[in-house]
This record gives C-alpha cells, sequence and structure tokens, in this order.
C-alpha cells in the first residue's frame, strides 16, 4: 500500500511539475480567485467559464487547471463575504458571519489574511489525508461491478437530494429527475434510437455538458444579478486596504490553530460524503467551533471572532478538497462543481470511476499532487495581491455583466462551432432563471445530467447480466450494503428532524 | 400560490407530457421484446418526476423561501433590461455566422454595456473591441483554433 502511495506520488510530481501544468494551476488559482470574488458568481460558475479553454489541452493539465480554479474559487468567494458582506456562492456564507463584522470594526486586512491562512492549512491538510484515504478507496472499488456503479449513483444522486437543507429534499430530488430526463434526449448509445430529438440534427448527439452548465449557472447568476438590481455595496472601501493591515500576531494563530486542525478533518470527512460539499463543511465547521468554544468566547461568535471567521474557512477549503475523492475513486461527484469536473473528464474521453487510479495514474495522481502547489501559489498569491484583488470588487456590473454573457456564449460556439447551441442555451437559461425564482436548486439538475447516461448503461450492463432481474439489488452484498446506506441517507432528513424533535423535548422537560 | 408550487405544477406537467412522448420512441422487433428497452428509463423517470412533483403540491411547504407567491418574488425586478440582454444574446447566435466572431461579438458588448445603462462612448468602445480582438489573437494565433469569418465576406468576395 505505502509502496504503490509513493510511486504514485512520484508520477503525480512528474505530471504535476512540468513548466505547463505549474502555468495552469497559477492561472487556475489565480482565475478562480478572480471569478469567485464576483458577487453572485461562485465556484460552479468558474470551473464551468473555465472548461473552454480546457479542451485542448492535454486531460492531465486540463484538471490540474480545472481543480485551480475550483479552490481559487472558494478562497475567492472569501474576499467578497468579508469585505463585502455579499458571500459569492453558499459555501462562504458562513465565513461572512464574522468576517463582515471584523472588517467592519476595521480589521478587513486581518480577516482577509485569516481567511488566506485558514484556506490553505484546511486545503493542505486536507490533501494529505487525501492521499492515503484515496489509493485506499480506489483499491477497493475495483472489485466493482455495473449493478455497484448502478447503486452508487443512486447513492451520490439521493445524497445531493438529502443534504439540500430544510423543506428542500422532494425539489433537489425533482430537479435531479429533470436532469436525468434532458440526459435521455439524443441517440440511445445501445440500441441506435432516437429520444425526443423532434427530427432535428443537432439533436442527435444529446445535450452538449458544457452548453447546460454554462446556461444553468453562468448565464442565469449573470441574469439574476440584472433581475435583483443586485449593486456592489459601498458599504467599505475595498482600495483602502494596505500591506501592514494583513499582519496577524503570535497570538491570533496560537488561538486559530486548534480550530484549523479540527475543522480540517471534520471538512474533509464532510466532503468526501457524495452530495455533502462545501457548504456543509463550513457549516458544520462554523458550528462544531460555536459549540467547543468557552462561553466567552462564544459570545464574540457572530461579531467579529477569529475562530468563527477560521473555521469556515478551513471547513470550505478542507471539504472542497475532499470532494475530490468519490470523482477520483468512485466516479461520482461530491458536489455540484465536482459534477462540472466530472462532466470535463468524460469531454476529455476519460471513462470516470476506480479505473481511473488504474488507467490513467497521471490524471489521478496530477491532481492530488497539484492541489499541495495550488495551495501554496493560493497563499503566497493571494495574500500579497489581496489588496488588488479587492480592488476588483469596484469593477461596474455595467461592464462585468455582458463580459460573463459573452465568455459563455463565446466558451460554447468555440467549441461546437454551431449557433443553434446558442439558440438552445438561451431557452435552457430562460427556463433555468424561472426555476431558480421558483426557488428550484440547479446543482442537482446538473448532477443527474452528468450520471443519466452512466446510470442507464450500468442498469442495462447489469441487468444482462443477472437475466433482467433486479435481484442484484439485494442478492449481492456489496450493492445491498450501498443501497442501505442510500435508505439511510434518503432518510436522512427524517432522522434528522426527529432527532431535533427529540432535543427539543428533552431540553423543554 | 406558492413559487416552490407553482414550479412543482410546472414539472408535473412537464413529466406527463415526457412521459407520453415516451411513447413515441420507435423501437425495433426485436427490442419489442427485452424488458429493458429505450423507453424504460424514460417512463420510470416519468413517474417518479410525477410522484414528486405531487409531493411538493400536495405537502406543505417547510422551506420559508418557498412560501411566498412567484408574483412577490418578481415584484420590482428588472425585467426590461433582462429581456433586452436575452433577445441580444439570441441575436448574437443568429448574426454571429453571418458578421464573423469579431464584429458581432464586439457589437454584443457595445449593446450589452448600453442596456446596463453606460452610456460613455469612450467606455463602449474601449471595453469591447480590445477585449474581442486579444480574444482572437489567443484562440487563433496562440491557441490554433480556427475562428471561421462571416459567410458575407465570402459572399462580398472579400476573403
Amino acid at each position: 500500500m505505502f509502496e504503490t502511495m509513493m510511486s504514485g506520488m512520484w508520477t503525480g510530481m512528474t505530471a504535476t511539475f512540468i513548466p505547463i501544468n505549474i502555468m495552469m494551476v497559477l492561472f487556475g488559482c489565480f482565475m478562480g480567485s478572480f471569478i469567485g470574488m464576483m458577487p453572485g458568481l461562485g465556484p460552479i460558475t468558474a470551473v464551468a467559464l473555465m472548461i473552454p479553454i480546457t479542451y485542448g489541452l492535454d486531460p492531465t493539465t486540463g484538471m490540474v487547471l480545472l481543480s485551480g480554479v475550483y479552490y481559487g474559487a472558494i478562497f475567492g468567494g472569501s474576499t467578497s463575504s468579508i469585505l463585502i458582506n455579499e458571500p459569492g456562492e453558499a459555501a462562504t456564507v458562513a465565513t461572512a458571519i464574522d468576517g463582515y463584522p471584523l472588517a467592519r470594526q476595521g480589521k478587513p486586512g486581518k480577516a482577509l489574511a485569516i481567511a488566506a491562512y485558514s484556506s490553505f492549512s484546511g486545503g493542505t491538510i486536507a490533501v494529505i489525508i487525501m492521499m492515503f484515504f484515496a489509493p485506499l478507496l480506489a483499491s477497493i472499488s475495483k472489485g466493482f461491478q455495473s449493478v455497484d456503479y448502478f447503486a452508487l449513483m443512486i447513492l451520490g444522486l439521493t445524497a445531493v437530494s438529502a443534504f439540500a437543507g430544510k423543506g428542500g429534499f422532494a425539489k433537489a430530488m425533482l430537479m435531479t429527475i429533470l436532469g436525468l430526463m434532458l440526459s435521455t434526449v439524443g441517440t440511445d448509445q445501445t440500441s441506435g434510437t432516437q429520444r425526443y430529438t423532434f427530427g432535428s440534427l443537432e439533436l442527435l448527439d444529446g445535450i452538449e455538458f458544457l452548453m447546460l452548465a454554462m446556461a444553468t449557472f453562468a448565464l442565469t447568476e449573470a441574469l439574476l444579478l440584472v433581475l435583483r438590481r443586485d449593486e456592489c455595496s459601498d458599504s467599505l472601501n475595498p482600495k483602502s486596504i494596505g500591506f501592514k493591515d494583513l499582519k496577524v500576531t503570535k497570538k491570533e494563530f496560537k488561538l486559530i490553530a486548534p480550530t484549523i486542525a479540527r475543522s480540517s478533518i471534520l471538512g474533509f470527512l464532510v466532503g468526501v460524503l457524495p452530495g455533502a460539499g462545501a457548504t456543509l463543511g463550513s457549516f458544520m465547521s462554523y458550528g462544531m467551533e460555536r459549540n467547543l468554544a468557552p462561553k466567552e468566547e462564544q459570545e464574540k461568535f457572530g461579531k467579529g471572532s477569529l475562530r468563527g471567521l477560521s473555521a469556515p474557512e478551513t471547513g470550505n477549503n478542507a471539504a472542497s478538497t475532499g470532494s475530490f475523492v468519490p470523482l477520483l475513486t468512485l466516479g461520482i461527484p461530491g458536489s455540484g462543481t465536482t459534477a462540472v469536473m466530472l462532466g470535463a473528464l468524460v469531454a476529455y474521453g476519460i471513462e470516470p470511476g476506480p479505473r481511473l487510479f488504474v488507467d490513467r495514474p497521471e490524471v489521478f495522481w496530477g491532481v492530488i499532487m497539484s492541489m499541495y502547489l495550488g495551495n501554496v501559489f493560493l497563499l503566497v498569491l493571494n495574500l500579497p495581491l489581496i489588496p488588488y484583488f479587492a480592488r476588483l470588487l469596484a469593477i461596474p456590473r455595467v461592464i462585468m455583466i455582458p463580459c460573463i454573457l459573452f465568455f459563455s456564449l463565446m466558451g460554447v460556439y468555440l467549441i461546437t462551432f454551431n449557433s443553434f447551441d446558442i439558440q438552445m442555451m438561451v431557452i435552457f437559461c430562460v427556463v433555468a432563471l424561472f426555476l431558480r425564482l421558483m426557488n428550484m436548486p440547479m446543482a442537482p439538475l446538473l448532477l443527474g445530467f452528468i450520471l443519466g447516461g452512466l446510470m442507464e448503461d450500468n442498469l442495462r450492463r447489469g441487468l444482462s447480466i443477472y437475466d433482467n432481474s433486479i435481484s442484484f439489488m439485494w442478492e449481492r452484498p456489496l450493492t445491498l450494503g450501498i443501497n442501505i446506506v442510500t435508505l439511510i441517507v434518503l432518510f436522512f432528513p427524517l432522522i434528522r428532524s426527529t432527532l431535533g424533535g427529540l432535543k427539543s423535548r428533552v431540553m423543554a422537560s | 400560490m406558492a413559487r416552490e408550487k407553482l414550479g412543482a405544477f410546472l414539472m408535473l406537467i412537464f413529466s406527463v407530457a415526457y412521459g407520453v412522448g415516451a411513447f413515441s420512441i420507435p423501437l425495433s422487433f426485436l427490442a419489442q421484446r427485452e424488458t429493458f428497452t429505450s423507453r424504460t428509463m424514460p417512463m420510470a423517470l416519468s413517474v417518479i418526476g410525477i410522484i414528486f412533483s405531487l409531493m411538493i403540491i400536495i405537502l406543505p411547504t417547510i422551506d420559508e423561501a418557498g412560501k411566498e407567491t412567484f408574483g412577490t418574488t418578481i415584484k420590482g425586478m428588472e425585467f426590461k433590461k433582462t429581456t433586452y440582454l436575452i433577445l441580444l444574446m439570441i441575436g448574437y447566435g443568429l448574426i454571429m455566422k453571418w458578421i464573423g466572431f469579431i464584429i458581432a461579438s464586439a457589437i454584443f458588448l457595445i449593446i450589452g454595456f448600453r442596456i446596463l445603462g453606460e452610456k460613455r462612448i469612450k467606455v463602449l468602445i474601449l471595453g469591447s473591441i480590445p477585449l474581442v480582438c486579444a480574444l482572437w489573437i489567443i484562440m487563433s494565433l496562440l491557441l490554433g483554433v480556427y475562428i471561421a469569418p462571416g459567410e458575407i465576406f465570402y459572399m462580398m468576395g472579400i476573403i
């Protein structure tokens, strides 16, 4: 096991430490930080916007770039949370709880610096854990059959919905189903039959993944900014931050060190769960830290506590790293962003799943090793650049929004060279916009769309192996085990509310 | 009606239509005798879609954000500019093939900035043309991606 890991690390190092990949990590971190910082734009949008650039690259280089964009965007999101109380996405909402009050107390530089150190530590610790964990899981999953994959995909889709939050389960499931429905459009690969093409030649190959990702995230987010008349808050002047404001004292480091250690482990474990992702990682880390803090420290939470800022920042970075584990080892995305990355992997012609570890070790280990580099770059690049990055928040929406729309449309056009895709993209964007206004989540839709084809293929293969019987669902121990986990996850909201009710009754008595 | 329920109602209609559409998927003679055909997955999805849509419609809404009506949600929203931007994107798709990437993109950006309220001609020009030209140079000359010129240039005999 240790030998496999060492040789894997070497493979990863030789794949990552070449000039083009080092440049791509740097570029990815920079672009991710830049896009993630824009209020309203999250890592999914950032990754989707960067995919067209990766199409001409080697798959390892492409994945390395996208990984850099991902954790760069998570880090970038915290900047807008801290400075203007406008989280780029849900994963950095918890950062704003203590980060913004700290900035309002005249310490925006300190808040940004603590966020940078926490992100770096969370990301690095999580990569170290991942290095041991991922190969172990990958070697176990080598024995998986089609039916196990099918069960795993059901688990992944259910988990995304189960962690959707209060009252969100049915909505997330409905959107997952819509994604699965969209994945059936085009020619059925096994029988060659056309499904829902309505005689259109353009739909024969199905719906382009990138087009759907851009339409449901990048375009929709940009148009929502216009619809809601969102204006950049001017409550804090980002231009006022200087280098000297970034100083963190030894005492402050000592205070946040245990928080970082705890939140890294918790964040990573939460991130590994399919569907949980960085949002849950950040909120759980914040909650844990508040519960563990002494009473006088607890009172500071929400008013600019350093521990309250450090915990979610560490947690969301560790969780984003953790979400790569199911992606790389099982081919199941752990979050909306990794779902987009899974789509990119498929587009590069790589079959995701346990075989990735065996067939394309350079991709598997390259991504892992690039994360070390990415975390260092993020700290080295972002810390001195914070004052300049912060000024980007002052870019007027009038300029930013048409540019986002343009990059999204251009990205899809330059891959397909078909103006029909632009029209279809606009249609999907309008539908997604209305769905968003009706409070429907979009990430499960994308996840369902990406896994739909793979799920149908695996089920079909499984049924042909088991003489058209679905008995494999309970007869094969591994499949049964996965199905039991799915049932637990499915009833997780019910268990959670029951436990919550019991707790409040106990408290009341 | 709560906006969530309205969304579920529309999804219910879509699921039914999708399910009905599944019956139109052609099956060969041999495929008709198989257990799992091209219709199986769509039909199953349609049924599950109907079940979840009905669940949202029938059960009480728990999520506070989903309880407000669609009318309340969209009240005061900037629909005019959004509609113009959507039309602009459609127009961009239509003219791209004819007038080419550079001109279509520059026009798209200039009109986009203008729709959102930018009036300074200097910003309109400097924010669009250099960006489009830089992108064209990166894509065509550095990355080697061939971007076809507009058909109008062929028709006019310029290229």
